[in-house]
């Protein structure tokens, strides 16, 4: 049989040649259950595909069935594996993402007439933003209530009459759009605060356009990175000098959508900041870094203005930086968004925009926006009130409808009496702080269920970036799949699904990507700055990995069949120094070595001992996670997969030692993943310097503990295990181990890659090629403390160590660990952080 | 009347604060029954960095920068104020507050005199539906808006109890309301929360009290301390009336104002952020003497 019928037999087998695509085609267009009356994005009106669904589905539906399910899930693997989480509001844990399989298809003439829509959009609130904090005509001359303004909490008062430095309040803003039931897209919603969804909108393009990339190519999609090349440039040109650093502001980890923080900072290669990073001083922001402060020039806010600046605005803040407003008003650093553009994200404005587009564009508005009543004048809140029933409830500024707990608009239709009554009233007494909107039944998109595909509400975000030379628009944008038929109260906190949006073009697209143009790029080798608290986390992932894995190696040693629980009178001894270090460490409780059974495997994973070797790989995950721009995903992958397993409970004791021993490979391949990948710039140093700082110590304890002064072999056997240095000992002695090789191997042998003595020798390299602060020229205090102890280990020899002197080292490694942190980290999570004064009562 | 105004805050710490960043609303407010005649105030350590400009209310503000490590700061503040202003009386009359709601929301100007900055909930006084029903009651349909005013400051002063102990700055405003106790701060807050889930426009006052009461009258709550009190924009002829809840009077030529904005987190008269210690004791004391 030749190559070509082989081919024809398998096609016939799995892929579905053209007709057998139609046929899948008209099956799926056959079982598809539209809602009535709803429009819908994948047929028309006729009951037919749309062209470019038509097109998309005709390819499609030459995958056979079993590769399509293949497909989804490397999909979804890319997605676990990239670590894509999010966070919904009160969450304790990072949920994973939920990408729907199919993407958003947007044909190119529409997609033209949108972007159109939202690009008038955006210079519309620039220009009203402008007004509102500057000359204020356009309430003093009726065009825009002074109450809708004033009553947003967003109406930043410090910031009135201040210029935004860089020029513009908006420098990405997003519109929440669909398509309404006359086919037109319609604006549900400005977002001009920090919108949220961009770096999403990557990682879904990313995974399906990779798990997809025969049909991604076929349909002509074009890449989102320009834009974000184009933001990227913009925020650049913003800042007053050349190569400004630029920061993404995130809450922290606990954010909803912290993961989508790293995201950017990663890709767009800005430094990923907490408030405490920053300082104020001599009307500048800086960061603190390991090399001192740093001037900061550009921050990308993730936080919200309110949060920005605990002595102008909420003063119990801790997100935000003291001073910054000060340094706003002083020209000093550009903020984009320009803190108190989220005052136009009140719905209380959408009724006057397009009086105000006549009025400063001298256009009318392209799109239409979702109709609105603004209660706070009598004619919208008497319309409101004649027909409550027929419109959706929502707060005129904020979150939430006053005097409800509803999280979405209140509906009238679905109150009892009383609520009726209650929502009657509170709109008559204070309209001012309620909106009337129309229910609008948006259009549906298909997604797929289980071989299936079925309509749902979507709610598209469309984002603009503005650049020297106008407003670009990114092609695609985050797409919400709703589960219930009011897409408009889809946010992601809902456990909603996401799902890519592909415009489709007639003609083949450019390729592009972020990698500049070779003439722009200055050759560099170090990475920028480290902020001190990115390198305090390093040294605390390199610790608690270090840590955990000398948790295993006791473990292990303890288990084993060949080790200390033979039962005769010395291994029972040994046997106890193990256990009353893994009490020592936290890794088991007193009470539980009455239980010896138990022992090893509560040191391996019980969650409450803050010393089991599962609580040190999760603060190790936790510290992880606030690292994320800098960890590779395999480094990340590794972590996260031994977190989750050794939560895994085991039964008995072969268990316990099989899955210390695998962690302990996974512990190694991460230490080489760092070794080999992580570039050399400070980063790598500040992990390095942790696991060495932390085996020194660890090492320094086990000498301690097991080659004391009378130590006998079993002890000793047991250190060398520990230390992993049987095979040395043995090549060099063939004896049973003696207490002065021993300690020489364990202790002082620098060509041993496990000795106290190699740890604290690489830790000197690492010192003296960090950056220097050269206060007062003298040499610094950890460069002191880890040369002493160089000289010490380096000048001792083994037959007249003691264990007091194995003693005093320990405390000079735990003097130096100390050392390091006061003085690379004075900033980091563990400083003394900023107190507020006590208010006057 | 002319009054000389010391107002000392000390804050001693329990380890050295190696840095703060402070911000100061200290200077008494010149205009509407007041001119400030003179202002001074004296800062130790001594600050690196000292500047004034005014906010968004027109409150002279001082920030500060002290990089000197210290255990005590002291900012003591100077002033001479003449005070000259005539309230209406309590039973005077007045357009009725409906009238009121409707002109104030109407208002084209977001400037800090403006009342519609102040029919809104503010950082430290939500709008809570029993706090505006509470208020309702002093305002009968049509009633004048003075007397619904005089109503509502008359009945928080005798149904809620003066207990300096009782609250704290973070004390929650329905917390105020329900248990019907607190200080100056608290009370005013609350009158602030009722007037304005009417939709009236209020705004909040600090300020100061003489110590000493002329004579054959009692001295008043909140005289050894900075006082706190509400301000009602009663329409463009009465224009902004000043009530103080806390002792039942229209305020008159024993207050003596610093600051008028939304609520106290507008107005602090020293606020800050210290670095180095977790553990502060806060001092202060107010001597508000008659010179003429």
């Amino acid at each position: 049989m030749g190559e070509g019928a082989a081919e024809e037999d398998d096609r016939a087998g799995k892929a579905p040649g053209p007709r057998e695509s139609q046929r899948r085609l008209a099956q799926w267009v056959r079982d598809y259950r539209r809602l009535p009356g709803i429009p819908d994005e994948f047929l028309g009106a006729d009951g037919a595909p749309r062209a470019v669904w038509g097109r998309f589905f005709d390819e499609f539906g030459t995958l056979a069935p079993d590769e399509i399910e293949r497909r989804f899930g490397m999909a979804d693997r890319h997605l676990r594996e990239a670590g894509v989480t999010y966070r919904a509001p009160g969450d304790s844990a990072d949920r994973p993402w939920s990408l729907s399989h199919l993407p958003l298809l947007i044909d190119e003439a529409d997609w033209k007439q949108l972007s159109a829509g939202i690009t008038q959009r955006a210079e519309l609130l620039e220009l009203v933003l402008r007004d509102i904090y500057g000359e204020g005509r356009l309430a003093a001359e009726g065009a825009l209530p002074a109450a809708a303004i004033a009553g947003s909490p967003e109406y930043l008062r410090p910031v009135c009459g201040v210029p935004p430095p860089g020029g513009r309040y908006l420098s990405l803003y997003a519109a929440d759009v669909g398509r309404g039931p006359d086919g037109r897209w319609w604006v549900l919603g400005d977002r001009t605060q920090a919108p949220s969804g961009a770096g999403y909108a990557l990682e879904n393009r990313l995974v399906l356009s990779r798990a997809f990339s025969d049909l991604y190519k076929s349909m002509n999609v074009p890449r989102v990175a320009p834009f974000f090349e184009a933001f990227r440039d913009s925020l650049r040109a913003r800042a007053d000098r050349d190569e400004p650093r630029i920061g993404v502001l995130s809450p922290g980890s606990f954010s909803e959508t912290y993961f989508e923080h790293a995201t950017l900072a990663r890709y767009l290669g800005f430094l990923l900041v907490e408030g405490d990073d920053l300082a104020v001083s001599d009307d500048r922001v800086h960061i603190r870094t390991v090399a001192g402060l740093k001037r900061l020039d550009v921050l990308l806010r993730r936080v919200d203005s309110n949060s920005l600046d605990p002595l102008e605005l909420d003063a119990s803040s801790r997100l935000g930086v003291p001073g910054l407003i000060d340094v706003l008003r002083k020209d000093g650093v550009v903020i984009a968004n320009m803190p108190g553009s989220g005052v136009l994200e009140a719905r209380a404005m959408l009724g006057f925009l397009p009086a105000l587009s006549r009025r400063l564009l001298g256009e009318e508005l392209k799109m239409p926006h979702i109709a609105t009543w603004w209660c706070g004048q009598r004619s919208a809140r008497d319309e409101v009130l004649s027909r409550l029933d027929e419109v959706a409830i929502e707060g005129a500024y904020g979150r939430g409808v006053p005097g409800f707990e509803s999280n979405g608009p209140v509906l009238a239709s679905e109150l009892d009496a009383a609520g009726r009554q209650r929502l009657t009233e509170a709109i008559s007494a204070r309209g001012m702080d309620y909106v009337g909107q129309e229910v609008v039944r948006l259009s549906t998109m298909p997604v797929w269920e289980q071989g299936q595909i079925t309509p749902r509400p979507f709610v598209l975000r469309v984002f603009a970036a503005a650049t020297p030379d106008g407003w670009a628009i990114m092609p695609g944008g985050f797409c919400r799949i709703a589960e219930q038929a009011d897409a408009r109260a889809v946010s992601m906190g809902d456990g909603a699904r996401s799902a890519d949006v592909w415009v489709i073009s007639e003609k083949k697209v450019a390729t592009a990507s972020l990698l500049p143009a070779t003439d722009k790029v200055r050759i560099r080798r170090i990475a920028g700055v480290l902020p001190s608290r990115a390198a305090d986390n390093l040294f605390w992932l390199g610790r608690y990995l270090e840590r955990a894995e000398a948790t295993l190696r006791l473990v292990r040693a303890l288990g084993s069949p060949s080790g200390p629980n033979k039962g005769t009178a010395a291994s029972l001894q040994s046997a106890e120094r193990i256990q009353r270090l893994l009490v020592a460490w936290g890794a088991i409780s007193q009470a539980s070595r009455a239980t010896p059974g138990r022992i090893t495997a509560e040191a391996l994973q019980n969650a409450e001992r803050f010393g089991s070797a599962l609580s040190l790989v999760r603060a190790a995950l936790r510290t992880a996670t606030s690292l994320r721009e800098r960890l590779s995903p395999d480094a990340w992958q590794v972590i996260t997969e031994m977190a989750e397993r050794l939560a895994v409970e085991v039964e008995d004791d072969d268990s316990v030692l099989s899955a210390a021993e695998l962690t302990l490979q996974e512990l190694a391949s991460f230490a080489g993943l760092a070794q080999e990948n992580m570039n050399r710039a400070a980063g790598w140093r500040f992990l390095d310097i942790g696991r060495r700082t932390e085996r020194a110590i660890n090492t320094a304890r086990f000498a301690r503990q097991f080659a004391y002064d009378e130590a006998g072999d079993e002890d000793l056997d047991i250190l060398l295990t520990l230390v992993d240095s049987q095979i040395t000992y043995r090549s060099r002695y063939l004896l049973a181990p003696i207490l002065a090789p021993v300690r020489d191997l364990a202790v002082l042998d620098s060509y041993n890659p496990r000795s106290v003595a190699f740890q604290v020798a690489t830790l000197n390299e690492h010192i003296a090629a960090l950056p220097s602060l050269k206060e007062h020229g003298l040499i610094e205090r950890p460069q002191r403390l880890a040369l002493s102890v160089q000289a010490m280990l380096t000048t001792a020899e083994a037959e007249k160590l003691e264990v007091k002197s194995l003693f005093s080292l320990e405390q000079d490694l735990l003097g130096l660990a100390e050392a390091i942190g006061l003085h690379y980290f004075p900033h980091g999570p563990n400083a003394s952080r900023p107190e507020k004064l006590t208010g006057l009562a | 009347m002319i009054y000389d105004i010391r107002h000392v805050t000390t804050y001693e710490y329990e380890s050295a604060v190696s840095f703060a960043r402070c911000t100061l609303r200290l200077e008494p407010k010149n205009g509407d029954g007041q001119q400030l005649i003179s202002h001074q105030v004296e800062i130790r350590p001594r600050p690196a960095e000292r500047h004034v400009r005014r906010d968004f209310f027109g409150t002279l503000t001082e920030s500060i920068v002290i990089e000197v490590a210290h255990r005590n700061l002291r900012i003591d503040s100077r002033s001479r104020v003449l005070v000259s202003r005539k309230p209406p009386a309590r039973d005077a009359a007045s357009p009725a507050w409906e009238s009121i709601r409707d002109i104030a929301f109407e208002a084209t100007s977001l400037g800090p005199s403006s009342p519609v900055g102040y029919v809104f909930a503010s950082p430290l006084v939500p709008v809570l539906r029993p706090v505006s029903a509470y208020a309702a009651s002093s305002f009968a349909p049509g009633a004048g808006i003075l007397a619904g005013a005089v109503d509502l400051m008359h009945r928080i002063h005798t149904e809620f109890r003066y207990d300096p102990k009782a609250t704290v700055i973070s004390t929650p405003l329905n917390e105020v309301f329900d248990k019907r106790h607190g200080v100056c701060q608290d009370f005013a807050h609350v009158m602030i929360a009722g007037l304005r889930g009417l939709g009236l426009p209020a705004a909040y006052v600090s300020g100061y009290l003489r110590t000493i009461p002329p004579a054959g009258q009692p001295r008043l709550q909140g005289a050894d301390a900075t006082h706190a009190w509400v301000s009602l924009w009663c329409g463009a002829e009465l224009g902004w009336v000043d009530f103080d809840p806390t002792n039942d009077v229209m305020v008159a030529n024993d207050h003596i104002v610093l600051a008028v904005a939304r609520d106290f987190s507008d107005v602090s008269p020293v606020d800050g952020i210290i670095v180095g210690s977790p553990k502060q004791k806060l001092g202060v004391a107010v001597d508000v003497l008659l010179v003429e």
